[in-house]
């Protein structure tokens, strides 16, 4: 059973593409994470939700532990988010494993446990094919008439 | 062989000062070359390891754990802030006395850890640099550590290196300087950033509305984990008194701790940084080399002709000396390489004002650069995460002055009261 049996989510961006636009693709394909590929479609790295919090909100928060004290700056918060919003995707995405599109679903299952994200890309030799998210997988077993 | 000594601990202090690979890979493969080369066997190697630097290691290391979750020293931290009203003066010395006072009865390291990010909120909150004030924190680190057995890892060395000294020693001898040094210097750096770091009056009046103890949760739990805390520190002070070593203490307070506050004993002490414990252990194998080969002892007569019988050219050699050698390769290393050469030095008699010139040199010494101390090094790493690098000139430019300023003081004292 390999991942190509499986309804993967076609979710990427050009390196290249402002944060604003990636951010609005990711929300919509409605998978945690988005490829970023170069600009003949292989894939540079993933832009998770992870990322995108961390873009648009202040950096010393994934140093601290308390924050119920604090309340919301308007103008700080859209000051962080102007800076963010026109820069290139490429600054905010990371590298992350890549799946191939013969790998069996076990196998996929591993490395969603392992390597902490909730998505990873899958490719075909160099082409990219799609965004698998742990929902996608799951989905698949569980929708399989079984017996 | 005391050659192969020499090299090897060489190449593992210049790996170490120009951050070739992480300090626990260095110190492990420096240990490993000095056993796998026969420069000492394996009884010698274990027998060199510190344990009970270990032990109070990794016993702080689980007491401070298991409080940080508390919010109490997010709490303290923006109360001092909000005491400060805009007045950035007043801010700097708050943050720095109060890093300082935490630094001496937690240790620096875990101090800066706990509060350089507070720090960047407040800063972000206030809208002024934050880089200033962490710097300012970090020095504070390093000479209100000086002050106690437990609050720089120089000092964990030396307590534990020498057991006459006890932890009230620590504090009768080196505390008053170390007082001194930091009032000194935060009001210094007060007068020198007091322009750069003055909040506009709506940031300042932004902060005073939060409420800190919004993330005081659990009350119960928070006065059980203080009271072990607070519990453990006074058991500190009388640890001479109860026959107990220090180690002892941190390890009996961290017990209690995991029974008082650890839900899950593996989450607890999966916090507990064994990095830094196999670091020191790989220290410990590597000057054990240099004390089997009689490098330390050649080093010791070396000084000893150098300086003489005099007792204040001694100290001011190992003051100095210390503070310099810290400075280019960091004064956990530095320190426990001179445990034994002030051993050799002192010889039969013993001649605690040499242990505290040890101890005023490595640890003012870690203020001079970037890597002369773990919590300059977590600090400057805390502060590149969050978009403000800071560069080895930029900390040379405040280290290495307000390090100039503390020795001097430290050579007054140890001249008027030591030696």
């Amino acid at each position: 059973m390999p991942l190509r049996d499986v309804a993967l989510t076609d979710a990427s961006v050009l390196q290249t593409v402002p944060l604003a636009e990636a951010v609005a693709e990711l929300f919509e394909a409605r998978v945690p994470a988005i490829a970023v590929l170069d600009d003949v479609g292989r894939v540079l790295g993933i832009l998770s939700e992870r990322e995108v919090l961390r873009a648009v909100f202040p950096g010393y928060l994934a140093e601290i532990r308390h924050s119920a004290f604090l309340t919301d700056d308007a103008s700080a918060l859209d000051e962080l988010a102007a800076r963010a919003r026109d820069r290139p995707v490429r600054d905010f995405m990371r590298t992350s494993e890549v799946l191939e599109l013969s790998d069996s679903q076990i196998h996929a299952a591993e490395r969603l446990m392992h390597s902490g994200d909730d998505a990873l890309p899958v490719v075909d030799g160099d082409r990219f094919v799609g965004m698998l998210s742990v929902a996608g997988l799951c989905h698949a077993r569980l929708d399989r008439p079984t017996g | 062989m005391s050659v192969l000594a020499i090299v090897i601990f060489l190449v593992a202090l210049a790996a170490l000062a120009l951050d070739w690979a992480h300090r626990t890979k260095i110190a492990l493969g420096g240990a490993a070359a000095m056993v796998v080369l026969g420069v000492l066997d394996q009884e010698q190697a274990i027998d060199a390891i510190d344990w009970p630097t270990l032990g109070l290691l990794a016993g702080m290391m689980v007491i401070v754990a298991l409080t940080e979750p508390t919010g109490i020293f997010t709490y303290v931290a923006l109360k001092a802030t909000q005491i400060s009203r805009g007045n950035p003066v007043a801010l700097v010395i708050l943050l720095s006395l109060m890093t300082g006072v935490l630094s001496a009865f937690l240790d620096n390291l875990t101090a800066i850890l706990l509060v350089v990010p507070i720090t960047l909120l407040i800063a972000d909150v206030l809208r002024i640099p934050p880089i200033p004030l962490v710097l300012v924190q970090v020095l504070a680190s390093n000479i209100g550590g000086t002050a106690t057995l437990i609050g720089d890892p120089p000092n964990i060395l030396i307590g534990s290196h020498r057991p006459e000294l006890s932890f009230m020693d620590f504090i009768v001898n080196l505390a008053p300087v170390a007082v001194f040094t930091l009032v000194v210097t935060s009001a210094l750096l007060a007068f020198v950033y007091r322009s750069r770091l003055r909040p506009a009056p709506e940031r300042a009046r932004q902060i005073e509305s939060l409420d800190p103890a919004r993330d005081l949760r659990e009350a119960k739990k928070v006065k059980r984990t203080l009271a072990v805390l607070v519990g453990t520190i006074v058991a500190f002070f009388l640890h001479s008194a109860l026959h107990v070593e220090p180690s002892v203490v941190a390890l009996v307070g961290a017990t209690v701790m995991l029974f008082v506050a650890a839900d899950d004993v593996e989450d607890a002490l999966g916090r507990v940084e064994w990095s830094t414990l196999l670091f020191f252990m790989g220290l410990f194998v590597m000057v054990g080399g240099l004390v089997e080969q009689g490098v330390v002892t050649d080093v010791a007569e070396w000084l000893t002709e150098l300086t003489g019988d005099s007792s204040v050219a001694k100290g001011m050699v190992i003051l100095w000396g210390s503070a310099a050698g810290s400075a280019m390769v960091d004064n956990i290393p530095f320190t426990t390489a001179m445990l034994p050469v002030v051993d050799s030095i002192q010889g039969d008699e013993f001649d605690d004002g040499l242990w505290w010139a040890l101890a005023l040199g490595a640890c003012f010494g870690g203020n001079a650069t970037i890597i002369a101390a773990a919590a300059n090094v977590a600090a400057t790493g805390i502060l590149e995460r969050t978009g403000n690098r800071v560069s080895f000139l930029q900390f040379l430019v405040v280290g290495l002055p307000i390090t100039i300023l503390s020795l001097l003081i430290a050579s007054a004292y140890l001249l008027l009261f030591q030696l």
